[in-house]
């Protein structure tokens, strides 16, 4: 992986002072050893800065999202994609709020990133300095030394469920393809469906209750990509500011309901949920249901495709009764 | 809640009803004298899928038993397409609605037709009864 960032340090030298593109976007290390941000590089060959791009276990935000803002002000952009990041672009694209030919994409075949949460809860955090990748095993780096484990027991959840983690849109992949290994993704809403409707809602109560309307989940999502979103505009106010249940389960509804047909499961609205919503349980139902009823649909793998709840058939199945 | 204000309980229905085919339905139902339950409150839209989630939301916030949404049949919506996309979007939101823990008698959607007069009568009438026997609604209500 140490060798994937040296290649990303180069391509973004390059392609910033030969004027190819004028934004470069990526990863950063923060100071500590589960902070990788994402990195906005810019000017004449970066500002020398292109040599703090990274690409480390902990890469994690989905960068496709930065395009809705960046992209309207700029010339052209560099950007790195793990195949969820590329799922996002191609929604962003199916959304028209991305022109193809503004953007260079430069694909990172994933093998899965590490949930720091996973990491303390083994207790392995303590003076931890860094946390390198090598194949399947994890190297845990301390002071003391070295401490091996395997990977996949330190994986997102959302990881472990992934379907796509080599990027379907690029136009040069960096490394060799990353394999395709993913858990049944629908089982924990199927555990849900199982509940009777009381046992539901004061589940959801539960979760939602904790909800701080931090807005995280949505301006993390790259399928939230309205110019004006209805929980912010002040006239109709949809959404009141009290702290409220009934409140942020609407909130919380639409939401979900506004991505639905569109949210390519790339899991960013549950990762960066400061009180541990675990939103793509919402998400992932849509996905399941729409699947049932209007067929087989993975949002952002094709952006010529339509989107299932902006299409029809004559002849579609409803959830109700009809006569 | 005490004994008598629970068997003192009536349902409070919001029906969205389509200005093409079920409004006039209604008016069917009224000009041909029928009658059915004073619980339903209609609100008339121009298309089934004008109604969007957030108007559901609303009036399930401010106090409805039961939302209901009626549109014209499949195939003869006033805007060719509106009750297709209709369909998808409220078979979702349905499912989605009982995935949340919100029975799902508690949204319905019916097609009805301008000459259904007899239809519409019936369907707020079966609608009503249901939300009846399910009890008032306090999921969702705003408690303030």
């Amino acid at each position: 992986m140490k060798q994937l960032a040296e290649i990303m340090k180069d391509i973004a030298a390059q392609s910033l002072s030969r004027g190819e593109v004028d934004l470069v976007i990526g990863w950063q290390k923060g100071p500590l050893w589960w902070q990788s941000y994402p990195a906005f590089i810019e000017g004449n060959e970066g500002n020398g800065e292109t040599g703090s791009l990274t690409w480390d276990s902990f890469c994690v935000p989905n960068l496709s999202r930065y395009l809705l803002e960046e992209l309207p002000e700029r010339k052209k952009v560099a950007l790195f994609v793990k195949g969820c990041d590329a799922l996002g672009f191609n929604q962003i694209l199916q959304d028209k709020r991305a022109e193809r030919e503004k953007v260079v994409l430069y694909g990172i075949p994933c093998t899965g990133l590490v949930d720091p949460d996973k990491v303390e809860s083994a207790g392995l955090g303590r003076g931890l300095l860094e946390v390198k990748r090598d194949g399947d095993e994890l190297v845990f780096v301390y002071d003391s030394g070295e401490q091996k484990a395997q990977a996949r027991d330190f994986l997102y959840d959302k990881c472990l469920t992934c379907r796509y983690p080599n990027p379907v849109v690029y136009d040069q992949m960096l490394g060799e393809a990353a394999p395709v290994q993913p858990e049944e993704r629908f089982e924990s809403v199927q555990e849900l469906e199982k509940m009777d409707a009381d046992e539901r809602f004061a589940y959801w109560a539960r979760q939602f209750s904790r909800c701080i309307r931090c807005f995280a989940c949505r301006n993390a999502c790259p399928a939230c990509s309205c110019r004006e979103c209805i929980f912010d505009i002040p006239e109709p106010r949809w959404l009141g500011k009290a702290n409220e249940l009934s409140e942020t389960q609407f909130y919380q509804i639409i939401r979900a309901y506004h991505v639905a047909g569109r949210c390519v499961d790339c899991g960013e609205c549950t990762r960066v949920c400061p009180v541990n919503i675990p939103l793509q349980e919402l998400n992932r139902k849509f996905i399941k249901d729409i699947n049932e009823l209007y067929g087989e649909y993975d949002a952002g793998v094709d952006p010529e495709q339509e989107a299932p709840l902006v299409t029809y058939k004559t002849d579609d199945p409803a959830a109700f009764t009809e006569s | 809640m005490s004994l008598a204000q629970e068997q003192a309980f009536e349902p409070l229905i919001v029906a969205f009803c389509c200005n093409w085919c079920s409004y006039a339905g209604g008016d069917l139902a009224g000009t041909s004298r029928m009658t059915y339950p004073a619980n339903v409150r209609v609100i008339r839209v121009p298309c089934s899928s004008r109604v969007s989630p957030n108007l559901i939301l609303r009036a399930f916030q401010r106090g409805a038993d039961g939302v209901l949404v009626a549109g014209c049949h499949p195939g003869d919506c006033h805007y060719v397409t509106g009750n297709y996309y209709a369909r998808r979007r409220f078979s979702a939101m349905r499912r989605f609605l009982e995935y949340l823990g919100i029975e799902q008698e508690r949204f319905e959607v019916h097609w009805i037709s301008a000459s259904e007069g007899s239809k519409f009568a019936a369907v707020m009438g079966e609608v009503t009864e249901k939300i009846r026997a399910l009890g008032p609604n306090r999921k969702l209500r705003d408690a303030r």
